[in-house]
């Protein structure tokens, strides 16, 4: 406290970083002000636009009606997200922390879309309490699977993009079946600040003041909070509590702005950390000071997207902007910043085993050899289980079924391998292809590839895809130069690669109409387009390099260990650890290619392993590999089956187990 | 002399017995250019099956019913006409049919869109496939809709039936540009409008099928601003302003909350087209179809504006 005071005191006698910074935003937001009123002001009838407009002028009406509360909304909104950001990282005592990392806004947006799409109109009234029930369990899941665990830091963040990634996909799969609507959602999705009269405003700023004057009011008690749960309750504040109220708080004013304006990332996330870095520490300092950066910030930004949008064409939605803006913001952030302490060997699990090894192992071989047998035999048809028999047709039937199992088990154990290393080399539990972000940037490629650049061959988007993959991993190198010391940096980078990707697709979306669809299903990691060649080329690619990581699994134990000597590469990693990071990325790229880059698969399987007791490097690679494939294999099994005749991602059913894996996990730990 | 007959005349019967033995065969395989070059056809396409609507309503207005068609309940709310058969078999979503349905309707000929190219192989091992592409945000649309049906035809062989059809949209377009020129006037521009949600609207230009479709009915389209694919423009209200002086039809299905909030905003209210009750509704259509959508929307537009403007 002392000197985090003195080193306050000290900034505000030279300059108040702080200050400067919200200064100039205010000064930018002043100027957006007076560019939007000037031909009201140059005119002397500025008094009569804002206040009673005339009915007859085109131009006042839409000033009065449009141009204003969309300023108004953006201010709101980013004052909102921001204090709610605030808020949740002073609480959790994570500077990651905000309504967007931990699930929140996913969990109002699954809500709202669920809501909009499937209830009556007579529930309309619990719209609101609807949404805000989405956020609060999203929030509670995340909370639950990072809780006692003991780098709670880090798993707030793991989990937070676990259950994001798990109900935006949800969100895409009822989309999926409403595709009519697809355009409107996805406008709203991506944080639509257009406005057609005060209605918004009047939904979200009562909302919002109510939740900011509750904040700070208990924003005292929150400065004993940042100091620890320790210290908070010898002090005597009754921390739990209060920690819940302020949470709901937060997710509250959240649920409101995104159920007026949609998913406006980052705000949440970039203002309060930068304010931090800047040096403010004082919750109540920051919590103030978000409220008008946040604002002025996103006054700023949607002033730069309406000048975008009046270029013609489609409109850009100001939340996917401020994800443009935001995520390399937390790369710079991340460079800037030393953040959470790494305490990596947090995942310490009892060594008795529930069963030897080698019976786990031919359970999961018997169960693999079954499962295949029954996935290419039994289907469902709507009315009940089918099972092929044989007909002219039946040949084909059963290499259209093995094309697709093969490529889901292939995917499962090139992920399971590539998860396997990037957690054994970068020594964390937590490492998995999808979450550093190789998968998302392959799949960025391609649909940049797909939706922009017009290319429609599947061979011309896995190359392109490939190369995206691998080229990110480069650029995760270069942004990770110490990350054999700090291997969150890592996932955090990925993190932010995920959320420029989770932008740039909401964008392309907005874009695309009836291709909509298909990136859609695809994104969502869908083996419906692979054919056997890609299969074989895969899982060729698959073995080989599986057979090079088991013969490698001495140094790889050695790499694991942290007692690896081999000669440093000059980035802080050893050239053995960076041929393996590069094992690891060509696997994920080459596993994205066949079927999409979503399944937690890569954090599932070489974890579960582990859990299981494959603790030496070329067990655990075998037993990943063992764990990912029957995986796939049920998920494929239920994707093609579950909703017949419509065919569901893959990749989400995989996520879904995945999820309900880390769930049943945290539950076990309580 | 006979003996030269005797001996010509069995080699002409023999070579007009091979002649007409071979011709159904030879001079008839049916040759269809697409997105992927030719497509060639042993006889006409008796098992069609659809994977998109526009395919879906011209091959039903030819007088076939598709044996398996892609998401039939969304076509119910979206297309509306003309009525889908009887009995098909339904292959799920439009951007993943069910192969294994597909394979099960034993179709001659599969209809597709290059939008769902990646899975042109796929559907070509189960029957060929005719890939048509419906917009390329060049031609308008109306064109290339009376292409592909011209196109599905020829692969079904319904050539005449199809000519007789296009030749009677084209009367009726004709009479019914008339009727609307005599119902609200020769200059009147007609806006053809889509709501988004109660901020964002969407506004066809001459490329789209609406249209395209009003400039065969030669009744003049206001809307000449940015268009992207599919020919529509999209913006807030104010992208309306320009052309508030017009006619303004929106399309349906909107939802109603949208409708309500939309139509009562203060910036709706003080558009030209609302002061000057030029405001009309159109029932059900499908905007992005094919010769019998364009049909519809011709019969819909101009019905709509003869019984008048919305109250």
């Amino acid at each position: 406290m002392s000197t985090a005071t003195a080193r306050n005191a000290d900034l505000r006698g030279t300059l108040s970083l702080p200050a400067v910074l919200t200064g100039i935003l205010g000064v930018l937001a002043l100027a957006v002000l007076v560019i939007d009123f000037w031909p009201y002001l140059a005119s002397g009838n500025i008094s009569q636009a804002l206040f009673s407009p005339d009915e007859t002028d085109f131009d006042q009406i839409l000033f009065h009606f449009s141009t204003l509360p969309r300023v108004a909304m953006a201010f709101l909104c980013g004052a909102g997200l921001a204090l709610a950001g605030a808020a949740i990282q002073t609480v959790l005592r994570n500077p990651l922390a905000s309504p967007t990392t931990l699930g929140v806004g996913a969990g109002v947006e699954f809500a709202l879309t669920l809501f909009v799409l499937l209830a009556p109109a007579s529930l309309a009234i619990f719209q609101e309490a609807f949404a805000l029930a989405g956020g609060l369990i999203a929030l509670g899941a995340v909370y639950l699977i990072a809780a006692n665990r003991g780098n709670a830091t880090l798993w707030l963040i793991l989990a937070g993009m676990i259950v994001n990634l798990l109900l935006q996909s949800g969100s895409q799969i009822i989309l999926l079946f409403n595709e009519q609507y697809l355009q409107s959602i996805f406008m709203w999705g991506a944080g639509d600040l257009a406005q057609n009269g005060w209605d918004d405003t009047e939904f979200v700023w009562p909302r919002v003041l109510t939740g900011m004057i509750a904040i700070l009011a208990l924003s005292r008690p929150l400065d004993l909070l940042a100091l620890g749960d320790d210290t908070a309750s010898s002090l005597g504040a009754k921390v739990t509590v209060l920690r819940l109220l302020i949470l709901g708080l937060a997710v509250f004013i959240t649920a409101s702005v995104i159920s007026a304006a949609g998913m406006i990332g980052f705000v949440g996330l970039a203002i309060p950390a930068a304010l931090r870095i800047a040096g403010l520490s004082r919750s109540r300092d920051l919590m103030i000071y978000s409220v008008f950066t946040g604002g002025f910030a996103l006054l700023i930004v949607d002033f730069l997207v309406r000048q975008f949008n009046t270029l013609g064409g489609d409109p850009l939605p100001t939340g996917a902007a401020t994800a443009l803006f935001g995520a390399p913001f937390i790369i710079f952030m991340l460079l800037k910043a030393r953040i959470m302490p790494g305490n990596q060997n947090d995942d310490q699990h009892s060594d008795q085993q529930i069963v030897s090894k080698t019976t786990l192992s031919i359970a999961l071989a018997a169960s693999l050899v079954i499962g295949v047998v029954f996935s290419l035999l039994v289907s469902l048809d709507g009315s009940g289980f089918v099972i092929l028999r044989w007909q002219d047709s039946s040949l084909d039937i059963l290499i259209g079924r093995s094309e697709r199992t093969f490529a889901a088990m292939i995917c499962g154990a090139a992920l399971a391998v590539s998860g396997t290393l990037i957690q054994r080399v970068g020594r964390n539990p937590l490492a998995s292809p999808e979450i550093t972000g190789v998968s998302s940037a392959t799949a960025l490629a391609m649909i940049l590839a797909l939706a922009v650049f017009g290319f429609g061959q599947r061979a011309e988007l896995m190359v392109i895809g490939a190369a995206g993959g691998i080229a990110s991993l480069f650029v995760l190198l270069a942004l990770c130069r110490k990350f054999t010391h700090a291997p969150h940096y890592m996932l955090l980078n990925g993190l932010a690669m995920t959320a420029i990707l989770g932008a740039m697709v909401r964008i392309v979306l907005t874009r695309s109409g009836t291709q909509t669809s298909m990136l859609m299903s695809w994104l969502a990691g869908t083996t419906y387009f692979t054919n056997m060649n890609e299969v074989m080329i895969v899982a060729g690619v698959t073995g080989i390099l599986l057979v090079v990581a088991i013969a490698l699994r001495r140094p790889l134990e050695l790499a694991s260990l942290g007692t690896d000597q081999s000669i440093s590469l000059g980035l802080g990693i050893s050239g053995f650890q960076f041929a393996m990071m590069l094992l690891a990325a060509i696997l994920a790229a080459s596993a994205t290619l066949l079927v999409g880059p979503l399944s937690f698969v890569g954090l599932m399987a070489p974890h579960l392993a582990r859990v299981a007791g494959y603790r030496l490097a070329g067990g655990h690679l075998l037993g990943a590999v063992l764990i990912g494939v029957n995986v796939m294999m049920v998920a494929e099994w239920l994707a093609r089956n579950m909703i017949y005749p419509a065919q569901l991602p893959t990749g989400l059913i995989a996520a879904l187990i995945g999820t309900g894996y880390f769930l049943i996990l945290a539950a076990r730990k309580r | 002399m006979n003996i030269l007959r005797a001996l010509v005349c069995p080699v002409l019967l023999c070579a007009a017995i091979i002649a007409t033995s071979i011709s159904p065969a030879l001079a008839d395989p049916i040759e269809i250019e697409h997105e992927r070059g030719i497509l060639r056809l042993d006889g006409p396409a008796k098992r069609v099956a659809t994977i998109n609507w526009s395919f879906t309503e011209s091959v039903i207005a030819l007088g076939l019913d598709p044996v398996a068609i892609a998401d039939p309940q969304d076509y119910v709310d979206w297309v509306a006409k003309p009525d889908l058969p009887e009995s098909f078999v339904d292959l799920g979503q439009r951007a993943s049919p069910n192969l294994e349905a597909l394979r099960a309707s034993k179709p001659d000929l599969i209809i597709s869109v290059p939008d769902i190219g990646m899975a042109y192989e796929k559907l070509a091992e189960i029957a060929p496939v005719l890939e048509l592409r419906l917009f390329d945000g060049k031609t308008p649309a109306f064109e290339t809709a009376r292409e592909v049906f011209g196109k599905i035809a020829k692969a079904t062989g319904r050539e005449a039936e199809a000519q007789a059809y296009l030749a009677d949209v084209d009367q009726k377009m004709i009479d019914y540009g008339k009727r609307i020129k005599t119902a609200i006037g020769p200059d009147q521009k007609i806006n053809v409008v889509f709501f988004f949600d109660e901020s964002n609207v969407g506004i066809f230009a001459d490329i789209s099928l609406p249209g395209s479709v009003m400039t065969a009915m030669n009744v003049p389209i206001a809307y000449d601003g940015e268009v992207n694919k599919w020919g529509f423009g999209r913006g807030g209200l104010e992208i309306l302003a320009p052309y508030a002086k017009e006619t303004l039809v929106y399309t349906n299905p909107v939802p109603d909350v949208v409708l309500d909030k939309l139509l009562n905003s203060p910036m709706w209210k003080v558009m030209d087209f609302t002061r000057n009750n030029r405001v009309y509704e159109l029932p059900v259509v499908w905007a992005y179809g094919g010769v019998p959508s364009a049909l519809r929307f011709a019969r819909l537009l101009t019905e709509t504006i003869e019984s008048g403007p919305q109250q």
